[in-house]
C-alpha cells in the first residue's frame, strides 16, 4: 500500500516538473515540497487536492494554541513519505518562515503526526495557521504533551526534507 | 491494665490507618502534577510568544527591503504578513490566553495590537497590489505595533515563568507535605514495634513466671503431705500425688483416667457423690465445695474404709471445671479422739457414780440414824441414872455430828447436780454485816479475841442479792476464823465497787491464827479435808464448810480464795458480784397472834415401809399420849383411811408397792373420810428435792428423816393452834440450822439467850413511853435487835421489828405500848422455836 503510495506520488511529482518549473522562484505556501536524500530523491510538491487523494486520517484534541476541542484530520505523515519514511535519519520540517524542527523517522507511528490539512473541516489559512499543520492527537496520551512533541508540532507547514 | 493497653494499640492502628490513607491520597495526586510538571506546553508557548516579536521585526526588515529595492513579488509580502498575523491569534486563543488571563497590562497592550491586526489585514485584503502607499502605510503600521508586540512578548514570558514557578512551589509543597505524612507514619510504625517489642517482653517475661510457678507447684503437689486429687467434671482423675498414692494404695498411673466414684469413694457414698457433682455443675450451688474441711470416709485400694479430713476447691480450666480435693488421713487421730472421748466417758462415770454414791450413802446412812437418834431421844424420856443419862447425851451428840457430815456430802452433790437454788432479794450490806457480829463477837469474847467491822463507806446500802447464802459462806468463814484463832482477832473488812447496774463486793475475813501452810493452801477448799491445828484439835464442820462456801459463791458468779496465809494469820476473801437494789419499799406482814393451846391426844396413821422407823416414830408419838395405826405402803394406808378418820398421817415418800406421793393424790382425790386430814411428808433424802412435788400432791407439811421429838411436838402444837396448813418452810428456819452446824446447840443456845433477855429489856423500854424520847436511840437498838433475829431465822419477829424500826425513823411512831404488846406475842413464838431447835438440854460441847 504504501508502496502504490509513493508510485503515485512519484508520477505527480514528474507532473509538476513538467508543469511548474517556472514558478520554482516564488515561494508557494500553498504547494508542499518533500525531499529525499540523495539525488535521486528530487524534490515533489503537493498541493491540497493531492494530498486530499492520499490516505486520510481524522482526530479530535485539544491543543495548547486553540480554544476547546478542535477535529483535526489530514495525511499521516508516515503514510506521507512512504518508504520514505523506513530509512534510519530524521525527517526536516521546515516552516513558511523558515522555523525548523528535525524528527526522528523512527519516531514516526502510523496514526500520529498527521500532516493536517482540515481543522474543524474547514481548510486552514496561513492567518489560521495553516495551510499545513504538523499535529499529534495530544489528548489520546500524555507522551504527545511533551516539549519534543510540541517542537515537532510545525505549523505553516512548507517544506519536508528526509535526511539520513 | 488490659483495656488500657487495647486502647493504646487502637489508637496506634488508627493513627496508621489514617496516616496511609492520606499518604495514599497525596501519592495518588502527585502523578498528575508531576505529568503536569513534565509537560513542555508552558516551555514551547513561551517559545512562541517570544517569536511573535521575531515575526515582526521579519516582516518590518521585509517591507523596508520591499520599498527600498522592489526585489520580492508582491505575494511574498502578503505572506510575511500573513505570517505575522498568524502569530498574533496566539495571544487570543489557547493556552497563552490563559497565561495573559485577567491581566489588566497585558489587555492594554491586547486591544491595540489587534487593532493592528484588523488594520493590517484591511490593507492586506484590499484590491489592488500591496505596493507603494499601501506598502508604506503597511510598514508604517508594523514599526507601529512593534513596540507592543515587544512588551506582549515579555510580559508573557514574565507571567508564564510566574506561573512555572508558583506550580513548582506547589508541587514541592505537596512533596514535603506527602514527606512528612510519610515520616509520621514512619514514627508511628516505629512506636508499634516499641509496643509491639514491650508487649513481647512482657508476655516473655509471664512466661517465664508462669513456667516457674507451673514448676513450684508441682513440687509442692507432690512433697504435700496431704493426699491431693484433681478431677474433671466427669469425675474423672487427672492428677493424683505421691501422698495420695501413699494414702490411697493406688498408683499414679493406674488411677489417672478412672472416676474418683470407681476408686476411693466408699459405695454407699457414690450416689450421693454422684448427685453432689451433678448438682453443683447444674447449680453451681456448692455443698462440700469450698465448705473448707468436712469429714468423710473414704476407700483404700484394699477396700479398707478409713476418716479422711476433705477440703474441695474448684478452679476453672478453660470452660471446664477442675475440682481439687485435698485429703487428709484422719483415721490415726480419730482413733486418738476416741480414746480420748472413751477416756473422759468414763471419768464422767466415775463422777457421776460417786455423786450417786455419796446420795445413796447419805440416805443410806439417816435412815438407821433416824432410828438411832428416835431410840435416844425415846431413851432420855425414861428415868435413867446420870451415868446412863450423861452416855445418851454423848451418842445424841455423836450421832447429831454423823448427821452434820451426811447433810454435808448431800450439800455437796445437790451444787454438784445443780440444784442449788438462789434467792435474791434486796437486802441491807450493813445491817447483815451487823447482824453477823452480833453472834460473832460474844463467840469470841468466850476465847478472848477481838472481833471488828469495818464497811466502807460506799457499801453502806442496799444491794439486791442472796443475802442468805452471802451469810452462810460468811458464817462458815467467821466460824473457822475463831476456831483457829487463839488470840488477837479476826476482822471482817467489807469493800467493794458500786457499778451503775450491777456491784461488785469483797469481804475480807482477815484472823490472826496459826496459818496454813503453803503446800496445804490448795488443798484446804477440796472436799473432806480437815487440817489438824497445832492443838490437835479438830472440830467438826470444816471438813466440808470451805468446799460448800466456795461451791455457793461460785454459782453466784464469785469465789471464795485464801489471800493470804502466813504465820500470823489467814485472810479468806468472798468476791461477788450483786445487782443494784431498787428503792426500798416497806411491806408489813400481818402478824398472827394466837396463844398455843394445849396439846391434845390426836389420831395418827404412820405410813412407813422401815420397821424401826415406824416403831421409834410409834414410840415417840404414843410416849405424847397420840392413838397411832401403822401402814407399811401407800395400799395399806389408803385401805386403812378408807375405814378411820385420822387426825394427822406420817407419810413416807419412799415406799414399795405405792409411794407416798401418790398415796397422798389419791387420799386428796378420793374425798374420803381422810380427804382434809393433815398429811406430813417423811424423806430421808435431802431437804428439796421432793419438796416440790409433795406440795404438788398435796401434803400439808414436809420433814427430812430423822424427825425428832421436839419436832414432832411443834407440829402438834401448831395443829392445835390452827396454824398454816400450807407447807411453806422447814420447821427449823435455815438460817437457825446453819448456826447450830456451825456453832454447836450450845453457843447458838447462848446467843439466843442473850438475845431474848436483850428483846425482853426493849419492849419492857417500849411499854414505858417515855424512856424512849429519842426516837433515833430506839431505832437502832430496834435495828439491832432486828439483826439478831434473822440471823436467828426469826422471820415473823425480824418483819416486826423492821416495821417498828422503819416507824421510828420516819416519824410516825404510833402508840408504843402498842407495838410492845404485838411484839411479845412474837417474841414468845420465836422463843418457842429456838427452844423447839435447841432444847435447854441437848448443848453439847
Amino acid at each position: 500500500m504504501a508502496k502504490a503510495i509513493y508510485t503515485h506520488a512519484c508520477a505527480l511529482i514528474f507532473a509538476l516538473f513538467l508543469g511548474l518549473s517556472a514558478e520554482v522562484e516564488a515561494q508557494s505556501a500553498t504547494a508542499l515540497e518533500i525531499s529525499g536524500a540523495g539525488a535521486d530523491a528530487g524534490p515533489v510538491y503537493l498541493e491540497l487536492a493531492d494530498l486530499d487523494a492520499l490516505p486520510q486520517v481524522t482526530f479530535e484534541t485539544s491543543t495548547i494554541w486553540t480554544d476547546g476541542t478542535v477535529t483535526f484530520s489530514g495525511v499521516p505523515l508516515k503514510a506521507l513519505l512512504g518508504e520514505l519514511s523506513g530509512r534510519n535519519g530524521v525527517v526536516e520540517m521546515v516552516a513558511l518562515n523558515d522555523y525548523k524542527v528535525d524528527m526522528p523517522l523512527d519516531r514516526l507511528e502510523d496514526g500520529a503526526p498527521i500532516v493536517a490539512t482540515r481543522l474543524n473541516g474547514e481548510s486552514m489559512s496561513v492567518r489560521d495557521k495553516g495551510p499545513y499543520w504538523v499535529v499529534f492527537p495530544y489528548d489520546s496520551d500524555t507522551k504527545y504533551q511533551t516539549e519534543t512533541t510540541y517542537a515537532w508540532s510545525i505549523w505553516q507547514l512548507n517544506r519536508l526534507k528526509v535526511v539520513d | 491494665m488490659k483495656t488500657g493497653l487495647n486502647r493504646y494499640r487502637l489508637a496506634i492502628f488508627v493513627g496508621i490507618l489514617v496516616l496511609i490513607v492520606l499518604l495514599a491520597a497525596m501519592a495518588a495526586n502527585l502523578p498528575s502534577q508531576l505529568r503536569e510538571l513534565s509537560r513542555a506546553a508552558e516551555d514551547n508557548l513561551q517559545w512562541s510568544i517570544t517569536q511573535i516579536d521575531t515575526e515582526f521585526a521579519n516582516l518590518d526588515a521585509a517591507i523596508s527591503r520591499q520599498i527600498a529595492t522592489q526585489s520580492l513579488p508582491e505575494e511574498n509580502i502578503r505572506l510575511r504578513v500573513d505570517i505575522a498575523l498568524s502569530r498574533l491569534a496566539i495571544i487570543n486563543s489557547g493556552r497563552s490566553a490563559e497565561i495573559f488571563g485577567d491581566s489588566e497590562e497585558a489587555r492594554l497592550l491586547i486591544e491595540p495590537i489587534n487593532d493592528f491586526a484588523d488594520a493590517a489585514i484591511a490593507l492586506s485584503d484590499a484590491p489592488g497590489p500591496l505596493a507603494g502607499d499601501a506598502l508604506s502605510e503597511m510598514q508604517q503600521l508594523v514599526s507601529d505595533v512593534r513596540p507592543l508586540v515587544r512588551d506582549i512578548a515579555l510580559l508573557g514570558v514574565r507571567l508564564g515563568a510566574e506561573q512555572a514557578e508558583s506550580r513548582r512551589t506547589q508541587f514541592a509543597n505537596q512533596l514535603t507535605r506527602t514527606g512528612g505524612i510519610a515520616m509520621a507514619l514512619l514514627v508511628l510504625m516505629a512506636i508499634l514495634m516499641i509496643v509491639l517489642d514491650r508487649l513481647l517482653r512482657r508476655a516473655d517475661h509471664r512466661d517465664a513466671e508462669l513456667s516457674a510457678s507451673t514448676k513450684q507447684l508441682a513440687s509442692t503437689v507432690t512433697a504435700s503431705l496431704d493426699a491431693i486429687v484433681t478431677a474433671n467434671e466427669s469425675g474423672e482423675i487427672i492428677d493424683f500425688n505421691t501422698s495420695a498414692e501413699r494414702v490411697f494404695g493406688w498408683k499414679r498411673d493406674e488411677i489417672v483416667g478412672l472416676t474418683m466414684e470407681d476408686t476411693f469413694i466408699p459405695h454407699r457414698m457414690r450416689d450421693a457423690h454422684h448427685n453432689g457433682m451433678k448438682r453443683y455443675l447444674e447449680t453451681g450451688t456448692p455443698r462440700v465445695v469450698d465448705a473448707g474441711r468436712v469429714e468423710l470416709a473414704a476407700l483404700r485400694k484394699s477396700g479398707e474404709e478409713f476418716p479422711v479430713e476433705l477440703n474441695i476447691t474448684t478452679t476453672q480450666s478453660g470452660t471446664d471445671t477442675i475440682f481439687i480435693a485435698y485429703i487428709r488421713d484422719i483415721s490415726e487421730r480419730k482413733i486418738n479422739e476416741q480414746k480420748l472421748i472413751d477416756a473422759r466417758d468414763r471419768a464422767e462415770r466415775a463422777d457421776k457414780a460417786k455423786s450417786q454414791f455419796l446420795t445413796v450413802m447419805s440416805h443410806e446412812m439417816r435412815t438407821p440414824l433416824n432410828g438411832i437418834l428416835g431410840v435416844l431421844d425415846l431413851l432420855k424420856t425414861t428415868s435413867l441414872s446420870e451415868e446412863q443419862g450423861r452416855y445418851a447425851k454423848i451418842a445424841t451428840s455423836s450421832s447429831e455430828v454423823l448427821l452434820e457430815h451426811v447433810n454435808e456430802a448431800l450439800d455437796i452433790t445437790r451444787i454438784e447436780n445443780g440444784r442449788l437454788q438462789l434467792t435474791f432479794q434486796d437486802f441491807d450490806l450493813a445491817d447483815l454485816m451487823r447482824g453477823l457480829m452480833d453472834v460473832f463477837v460474844p463467840l469470841a469474847q468466850e476465847k478472848n479475841l477481838t472481833c471488828t467491822l469495818e464497811i466502807d463507806a460506799t457499801m453502806r446500802q442496799r444491794f439486791h442479792g442472796d443475802s442468805g447464802r452471802i451469810r452462810q459462806i460468811l458464817t462458815n468463814l467467821i466460824g473457822n476464823a475463831i476456831k483457829f484463832t487463839d488470840e488477837g482477832g479476826v476482822h471482817l473488812h467489807v469493800s467493794g465497787i458500786n457499778g451503775l447496774k450491777s456491784s461488785s463486793l469483797r469481804f475480807e475475813v482477815r484472823d490472826t491464827g496459826i496459818g496454813i501452810p503453803k503446800d496445804k493452801q490448795d488443798q484446804v477448799f477440796d472436799d473432806f479435808v480437815a487440817l489438824a491445828n497445832s492443838s490437835g484439835r479438830q472440830s467438826r464442820g470444816d471438813g466440808l464448810g470451805l468446799a460448800i462456801s466456795r461451791r455457793i459463791a461460785r454459782a453466784m458468779d464469785g469465789d471464795v480464795t485464801l489471800t493470804k496465809s502466813e504465820d500470823t494469820g489467814s485472810t479468806f476473801t468472798l468476791t461477788l458480784s450483786t445487782l443494784s437494789a431498787v428503792p426500798e419499799e416497806n411491806t408489813k406482814s400481818e402478824p398472827s397472834d394466837v396463844a398455843p393451846p394445849p396439846v391434845q391426844p390426836r389420831n395418827v396413821l404412820i405410813v412407813e415401809d422401815n420397821s424401826i422407823n415406824r416403831s421409834v416414830l410409834n414410840g415417840m408419838l404414843t410416849a405424847m399420849g397420840h392413838d397411832v395405826v401403822e401402814a407399811v405402803n401407800g395400799v395399806e394406808c389408803l385401805k386403812k383411811a378408807d375405814e378411820t378418820v385420822f387426825d394427822v398421817i406420817f407419810m413416807d415418800i419412799g415406799m414399795p408397792v405405792m409411794d407416798g406421793i401418790e398415796a397422798t393424790q389419791r387420799l386428796r382425790a378420793d374425798r374420803g373420810p381422810n380427804a382434809q386430814t393433815q398429811i406430813i411428808g417423811l424423806t430421808a433424802h435431802g431437804r428439796e428435792e421432793f419438796r416440790e412435788q409433795a406440795v404438788a400432791a398435796g401434803m400439808n407439811r414436809f420433814h427430812t428423816k430423822p424427825i425428832r421429838l421436839d419436832a414432832l411436838r411443834s407440829i402438834f402444837i401448831e395443829l392445835a393452834s390452827g396454824t398454816p396448813s400450807r407447807l411453806d418452810a422447814e420447821k427449823f428456819p435455815e438460817a437457825l440450822t446453819e448456826m447450830i452446824d456451825l456453832l454447836g446447840h450450845a453457843k447458838v443456845r447462848a446467843v439466843a439467850d442473850t438475845f431474848f433477855a436483850e428483846l425482853k429489856t426493849l419492849i419492857a423500854d417500849l411499854g414505858d413511853n417515855a424512856a424512849h424520847s429519842d426516837k433515833t436511840l430506839l431505832a437502832e437498838a430496834v435495828h439491832k435487835a432486828k439483826g439478831a433475829a434473822s440471823l436467828l431465822g426469826q422471820t415473823e419477829l425480824q418483819a416486826k421489828l423492821g416495821d417498828l424500826e422503819h416507824e421510828a425513823r420516819s416519824d410516825a411512831l404510833g402508840d408504843l405500848t402498842a407495838w410492845a404488846d404485838a411484839l411479845v406475842s412474837s417474841a414468845q413464838k420465836a422463843e418457842q422455836s429456838i427452844a423447839k431447835a435447841i432444847p435447854p438440854d441437848s448443848g453439847t460441847t
